[in-house]
């Protein structure tokens, strides 16, 4: 179903599944392009979860999804603000929330009440900038035009990157952004990726496929991975 | 360097094209050195290939400066293991 959550800024939707009783699952999305294509195999997680019996959340924060703020007027501070009331909202039905970030949604639950955290390949903002201008740089070499670190640093207009037209305030705040490490915290990632994590399973960066696609197999495995860590939690 | 080392990267090449253009193995399988990559390719445009070098710099514990990004080392499949070996023997 479709609700919504207010915060100081206005009102966003919120997607829900799942019962009306017991732990709820607020999800943090990835950043940009890469929410895009992510989000059918974020959904499918979170119908997953529902056949385990939890409730899920999945909020737009604001100059995202169905948001209607322009992306140029986004920032991270509000991301983080906006998660907050999502959570806050939640929660007056007197149950648990745990928060589940993938990539870049791992740099907005910093903030919020949360039982616990759980993040799938946590990403740097730095990370997601540098992708992002590199994108910039490769569309480059066939217009001639020359890109570099100093195209996106303030003050100036937005600008535009991967699709998405950016205030230079977000790119700086990204560039300084890192994953939040409050505990309770479980940190899960592809086996192809070298940093430390819990538990590493074997899968594709779905996040950097043009098409966007879905894995049930790896969905499956981590909905399995959510559903234990906050049965984990909860005792 | 070893013949099992350009092995590795030969194959680590092939499964990062495999994983962030979404192609199938036995596509990539059949890549020759010469098989045309940027601009033969209709998968990889340029945020797939921001997302390559990132994949490729994570799996093969590799640093690609931006100004070594250019055409040439994105020309062909060959290029491209010829780049990422010189960069992992470093």
């Amino acid at each position: 179903m479709i609700d919504h959550y207010d915060w100081a800024g206005g009102r966003e939707a919120m997607l829900r599944f799942g019962p009306a009783t017991g732990p709820v699952v607020i999800a943090a999305m990835p950043l940009f392009e890469e929410a895009n294509r992510t989000r059918a195999f974020i959904v499918s997680i979170l119908r997953m979860l529902a056949g385990h019996g939890i409730a899920t959340a999945l909020p737009d924060l604001p100059g995202t999804g169905e948001s209607l703020t322009e992306t140029e007027y986004a920032s991270v501070k509000n991301w983080n603000k906006a998660f907050s009331s999502a959570v806050e909202f939640l929660k007056p039905e007197s149950r648990p929330v745990h928060a589940i970030a993938v990539r870049g949604g791992a740099l907005i639950d910093s903030t919020a009440p949360l039982a616990s955290r759980w993040h799938f390949a946590p990403v740097a903002g730095e990370a997601l900038v540098r992708d992002m201008l590199r994108a910039r740089m490769a569309a480059a070499m066939e217009s001639g035009e020359t890109i570099g670190a100093e195209t996106i640093a303030p003050p100036g207009p937005p600008i535009e990157l991967a699709g998405n037209r950016l205030s230079r305030a977000l790119l700086a705040e990204l560039e300084h952004g890192v994953p939040s490490n409050e505990p309770p915290l479980r940190t899960v990632r592809l086996d192809t990726d070298t940093l430390p994590a819990d538990r590493h399973l074997a899968g594709a960066p779905l996040w950097r496929r043009s098409e966007p696609g879905s894995d049930p197999d790896l969905a499956r495995l981590l909905a399995d991975d959510i559903a234990a860590w906050i049965a984990t939690c909860a005792a | 360097m070893l013949p099992d080392d350009i092995n590795e990267i030969d194959a680590t090449v092939r499964a990062v094209l495999r994983d962030v253009l979404g192609l199938s193995q036995a596509r990539v399988d059949a890549f020759r050195s010469e098989t045309p990559l940027f601009g033969g390719l209709a998968e990889l445009d340029s945020m797939a290939v921001a997302g390559m070098l990132t994949e490729l710099e994570e799996r093969l514990g590799i640093l690609i400066e931006d100004d070594e990004v250019d055409g040439e080392m994105l020309e062909t499949f060959g290029a491209l293991v010829r780049f990422a070996a010189a960069k992992a023997n470093r």
